[in-house]
């Protein structure tokens, strides 16, 4: 089940949290003593005495080693090291240190300032502060040799509701031989090997606006922004989980969504060369439980080059296969599914990578046809420089062929800019601007409404 | 439902069954390959030090490209850390504890590895570079017996600290910091920026935070680094070493 819109957002109104959240970024920022020494941040970092930047081209995305360490199961490239790093030994008795195994993750708005179309009813250009975007609490390691785990607790994007568990499963690594099969149960992020993981994105996500009353399909969202990326993005309009809620057409899902319940198996059985992946999901976008009886299932392959000179490749392609996982208004039931492209460049200093998605919707009833546009695609590429140890400069863009009720849908263009300085590199200060492409075709859609938006952020990791 | 989980239990049948086959085959080679550490160091070791052993694997950049440490290039053979002396290289038992310790803050511990697959990778590490065969390198003698530390001996180590010219990288308060100018003289081998080690973090001891460490690293040096040894300075008066030792460790309280 990935975190659809309606989980993320809210309608915005400065309360205690925000503004406490505010107060505490800033005073950490302000004292730099009062910041984890650079061997002590997130769990692994901790774990492994190493700096972030061992693993991650800048946190939080991953560098080649930091996705084996990944598909191992959270142990080291090549090793079941689960058995002995991160204990402690009482006589007979193994324990976790458990700061070793306990990480968050923070992530603060301090000023949005979003640039509305003049010509647009009761659309006025907006200043924000003190957003909190994400609140984050995991646990992950492994529990002993070959056998991992995660567990993390989400607040997503200044949603007013309570924390909710995000991903959490069991892992059990190298099946059959090193490298063979990792084995993963419970709630997963399907896309976490492909080359562009939907949950580790450089460009930070901002969230949409949402707005009032709730319309017939949900609540009206006043304008958006890119979130996770259009590739990722559902992109449809007019259809609605098991529940009726809507499935917001930007809301990541399928094979990118951020959270879905169900089995994934992969490795690297021919060599690091190639990577296969295979998977069933529930897909029925719930929150918990699986009411949903027939399943979603997705295959994926990867080829990589990675071997000197800074350099690193890779290709990789999957086919996602949807039954019965979504609704339309008469409350019928449909099919969603996903086939799609990624590829990703590292060189030195760059990182090149984007994807390419084809949603199709199947079974529609009867008389839908005429109303309903059961194909959408979408586009995101994005490029990162690491311009000094401590400056990540970067652009993006995304493009949304949206598909949906006719008389609903928008296709949505972004281009995006983006500027991350890292205090530490675990703490990073960013600024992102977000130029809507296509504002000059009109209307008062969400994905024409927005000119610009220039959102700043502070998040760190500890 | 049924079709998929049809599907999906097939491939993962097919896919056991083709491990296993591939398991037996791997074992073999294994047993046949008698220092295995080719394979080992591809998968463990490939990504941050390249196929070459260079150092410029495909994750070597982005913990190494504007600050240390960096992957070794092992084509040199001018290992850090080393219990040999200065433009020696390093032991047998030098290398297999880094990779079974890992460095703070830049490798971390392989000791998850068995201990016969470490001594296989440091045959394979050996091999890069062709002085590093057929030698036997001698560690260096410490000075004995070691001088526990007290307040005389912190304060003779800082005379040390003075008189060696450690300040001139280290500051005089051991943070490190140094002017521009002279930041740009300290390069490592590669001609990439080499920040002196802020003495006062018990995380900058990469080779250990011991006493004893560090005085092996005094007479060491860090090769590669404009960390030099100072065995001919503290030629007849070895035993500075240890007050030098206890200084440096005074200046960082968690130790």
């Amino acid at each position: 089940m990935g975190l659809t819109l309606r989980d993320h957002v809210k309608r915005y109104q400065p309360g205690f949290r925000e503004i406490f959240g505010l107060g505490i970024v800033l005073l950490v920022t302000s004292f730099p003593g009062w910041t984890p020494d650079a061997e002590a941040i997130p769990p692994f970092a901790r774990k492994y005495k190493v700096n972030c930047n061992v693993c991650h081209v800048r946190w939080p995305r991953l560098n080649a080693f930091g996705e084996q360490f990944l598909e191992n199961g959270y142990q080291m490239p090549g090793t079941r090291d689960g058995g002995l790093v991160g204990k402690v030994r009482l006589g007979d008795v193994t324990l976790d240190d458990v700061s070793n195994y306990i990480g968050f993750l923070f992530d603060v708005e301090p000023l949005t300032h979003s640039t509305m179309r003049r010509d647009v009813p009761g659309a006025e250009d907006q200043t924000e502060l003190a957003n909190v975007n994400l609140l984050r609490m995991f646990t992950a390691g492994t529990l002993t040799e070959d056998v991992g785990f995660l567990m993390d607790i989400t607040s997503l994007f200044g949603q007013s509701s309570d924390f909710e568990l995000g991903r959490a499963f069991v892992s059990f690594n190298n099946l059959g031989g090193m490298n063979w099969g990792h084995l993963r149960v419970g709630r997963i992020d399907p896309s976490a090997y492909f080359s562009l993981a939907t949950d580790r994105p450089q460009f930070f996500p901002v969230g949409p606006k949402i707005g009032s009353p709730f319309g017939p399909f949900g609540p009206s969202i006043q304008r958006w922004s890119t979130l996770f990326g259009s590739a990722a993005a559902s992109k449809f309009y007019g259809i609605f989980d098991r529940n009726m809620a809507p499935i917001f057409p930007i809301s990541p899902t399928l094979y990118n969504s951020t959270v879905e319940a169900g089995i994934d198996l992969h490795g690297r059985p021919f060599g690091d060369w190639f990577l296969y992946q295979i998977g069933i999901l529930n897909g029925g976008e719930e929150r918990w439980g699986d009411t949903n009886n027939s399943k979603d299932w997705y295959v994926m392959t990867r080829f990589d080059y990675a071997q000197s000179d800074y350099f690193s490749a890779n290709l990789s392609g999957f086919a996602y296969f949807g039954n019965h996982n979504a609704k339309v208004l008469s409350g019928a039931d449909v099919s969603r599914s996903r086939y799609g492209v990624g590829a990703r460049i590292r060189y030195r200093w760059l990182d090149l990578y984007g994807s390419y998605t084809i949603d199709r919707i199947t079974d529609l009833p009867n008389g839908m046809a005429a109303t309903f546009d059961d194909t959408a695609t979408g586009v995101t590429i994005e490029a990162h420089a690491i311009v000094t140890d401590r400056l990540l400069l970067g652009t993006g863009f995304n493009h949304m062929d949206a598909g949906g009720e006719l008389s609903q849908r928008k296709s949505a263009t972004f281009l995006s800019f983006q500027a991350r300085y890292y205090l530490r590199s675990n703490i990073a200060l960013q600024i992102r601007n977000d130029v809507n492409l296509r504002d000059a075709e009109g209307g008062t859609s969400p994905a024409r409404n927005l000119r610009n938006q220039v959102v700043t952020n502070v998040a760190f990791a500890f | 439902m049924k079709r998929p989980f049809r599907i999906l239990i097939t491939s993962l049948g097919f896919l056991w069954a083709l491990g296993s086959s591939l398991s037996v085959y791997a074992t073999t080679l294994s047993e046949i390959d008698v220092s295995g550490g080719a394979l080992i160091y591809e998968r463990s070791c490939l990504v941050c030090h390249g196929i070459d052993g260079h150092g410029d694997g495909p994750a070597a950049f982005y913990n190494s490209a504007y600050s240390a440490s960096r992957p070794r290039d092992f084509t040199v053979g001018n290992y850090k850390y080393r219990s040999t002396p200065s433009g020696e290289l390093p032991t047998d038992q030098d290398i297999f504890r880094v990779i079974t310790n890992g460095i703070p803050g830049a490798m971390p511990s392989f000791g998850g590895l068995p201990e016969s697959a470490r001594w296989k990778v440091v045959a394979y590490l050996k091999a890069f570079s062709q002085d590093a065969t057929g030698k036997k390198p001698e560690t260096v003698t410490l000075p004995e017996p070691a001088i526990p530390t007290s307040s005389a001996s912190v304060a003779q180590g800082r005379s040390v600290y003075l008189a060696l010219d450690c300040h001139s990288c280290h500051g005089v308060d051991g943070r490190g910091r140094v002017g521009l100018t002279r930041a740009k003289e300290l390069i490592d081998s590669r001609n990439l920026p080499m920040p002196p080690s802020d003495l006062t973090l018990a995380g900058s001891f990469k080779i250990g935070p011991s006493a004893r460490d560090i005085v092996r690293t005094l007479f060491t040096g860090l090769d590669g680094t404009p960390m030099p040894s100072y065995a001919n300075q503290l030629h007849g008066q070895e035993v500075d070493a240890w007050h030098l030792a206890n200084y440096i460790l005074s200046l960082s309280p968690s130790n």
